[in-house]
């Protein structure tokens, strides 16, 4: 019940796009097609659990045993991005149609801010492994959701008679807060 | 002092672990990949249009070095670069001829009626779609210029008469216009074709509706047909199509025409 409870309040009611405003970069850049949200959602989705099972233990294990918590930040900056290579690496020579999909979404999102601040939270309110994990995965697909409603809207955008003053990236910010705003709806979901 | 100590060591474990991790995982996950694909990739003119099927030159390129794909496909690069592409790969380049996007369509907003008051979405297709075309015509221009924002090479213009204008000296023939037009009023044909050309793509077989359309639409009179000495010119698909193995460009077409829709294809492309 906890874990749904996570879960849920990761994936809607605390959005990372719509109510943390993190990951706005690739929230703008790729919402510009359907298809091509639902690659990065999943790329994205794959390197959070991924990040999240790598950086919990070595912050455990290692920062918290030698008094180094202070390092959190460069460790796990560091530890992501090389992990994304290395990835990046194995996807390309051993399962080359994945990388063919995904290949040019992963070298974005080496030092995508919700991926790190998904570990920074996974430490922050104190989960325990399964939960981080959990957490992991919701705040990710919440943030596929929110790339695939984002290009939903685009696509009427595109046709709609936009002033001047607004086209392009501002028309966008404007229809993100209103969404957000929608989102706000979620708040009492969870007592 | 300790903790800054202690901080440096780990700093540089770290890095140094992460660095010599990732320097072996790229020798052992190493692809090899063809050295002739980015070789080719550098002649190919990097425009992307799509003109010769492939996504984008990269995909055009991969496609050569493999040897699936033909030399002669990028008409953007014309000769110089299909030639650089068979010296590379080694193989005979088979020569192209040149060719140019021409307009089928002479219907300007002073000769051809609008059908009424558009306001759907602003472009050819949208209009196209949701009410057929914008002109009385249902084969005219529409006059919003998908062919103008689809060029790569800067080559079609959208002039005040409502109808695109080709830069025959800048365009390339990549075919991008020919695809993109709903109404399908793009031709390409090559640079130094001589002859007479139809410039209306009208196919219906109804005379009074092309006369109440357009002033200058194929009006299906078949004057031209008869008016030819060589018998060169005959009707197909309601629009007369010159054979240019018999055409002499003798213009006789072009004088006897009553709604002035053939011109010479000569005095339309600047010839080099």
């Amino acid at each position: 019940m906890n874990l749904i409870k996570i879960f849920l309040s990761a994936f809607l009611i605390d959005n990372i796009v719509l109510m943390k405003f993190l990951a706005l970069c690739p929230f703008v850049g790729m919402s510009t097609d359907v298809n091509k949200s639902i690659g990065m959602g999943l790329a994205v989705t794959f390197v959070t659990v991924l990040a999240t099972s790598v950086t919990y233990p070595l912050y455990y294990l290692v920062l918290v045993p030698f008094n180094l918590k202070f390092l959190q930040i460069l460790v796990f900056i560091l530890v992501i991005a090389s992990l994304v290579q290395l990835v990046e690496f194995f996807l390309k020579k051993n399962v080359p149609g994945l990388y063919a999909s995904m290949g040019i979404y992963l070298t974005l999102i080496t030092t995508n801010c919700a991926i790190l601040g998904v570990t920074f939270n996974n430490i922050s309110y104190k989960f325990n492994f399964i939960e981080a994990i959990v957490y992991a995965t919701g705040t990710a697909l919440g943030f596929m959701l929110a790339l695939v409603l984002m290009a939903g809207i685009r696509e009427r955008l595109r046709s709609s008679p936009v002033p001047k003053f607004l086209q392009g990236t501002p028309i966008i910010f404007a229809a993100t807060s209103l969404l957000a705003v929608a989102f706000m709806g979620f708040a009492n979901l969870i007592k | 002092m300790l903790s800054i100590i202690i901080t440096l060591i780990f700093s540089v474990i770290l890095a140094s672990v992460l660095g010599i991790a990732l320097g072996y995982f790229k020798v052992k996950f190493n692809v090899e990949k063809d050295p002739r694909v980015a070789e080719l990739e550098g002649i190919l003119p990097g425009v992307n249009c799509g003109g010769c099927g492939y996504p984008g030159c990269s995909g055009y390129a991969e496609a050569l070095a493999k040897g699936i794909a033909p030399v002669n496909l990028c008409s953007p690069g014309g000769k110089s670069v299909s030639d650089a592409i068979a010296a590379t790969l080694g193989v005979n380049a088979v020569s192209t001829e040149p060719v140019v996007a021409m307009l089928l369509c002479q219907g300007t907003k002073d000769v051809a009626k609008d059908r009424g008051t558009y306001v759907g979405i602003k472009t050819c297709r949208g209009a196209k779609i949701s009410a057929g075309g914008t002109k009385t015509c249902a084969y005219g221009c529409a006059g919003f210029g998908d062919c103008v924002a689809v060029c790569q090479f800067d080559a079609l213009t959208m002039g005040s008469d409502g109808l695109p204008h080709v830069d025959y000296l800048k365009c390339t023939g990549c075919g991008m216009c020919v695809q993109e037009c709903p109404q399908q009023l793009f031709v390409l044909v090559p640079k130094s074709r001589k002859g007479s050309l139809v410039l209306c793509s009208n196919r219906t077989t109804a005379k009074a509706s092309v006369i109440k359309a357009c002033k200058t639409g194929c009006i299906k009179c078949e004057a031209c047909v008869r008016a030819c000495p060589e018998h060169c010119i005959s009707m197909v698909n309601g629009i007369p199509v010159t054979d240019y193995s018999k055409c002499t460009s003798c213009g006789i077409c072009v004088e006897k025409c009553p709604t002035k829709c053939y011109q010479l294809i000569q005095k339309t492309i600047p010839q080099i």
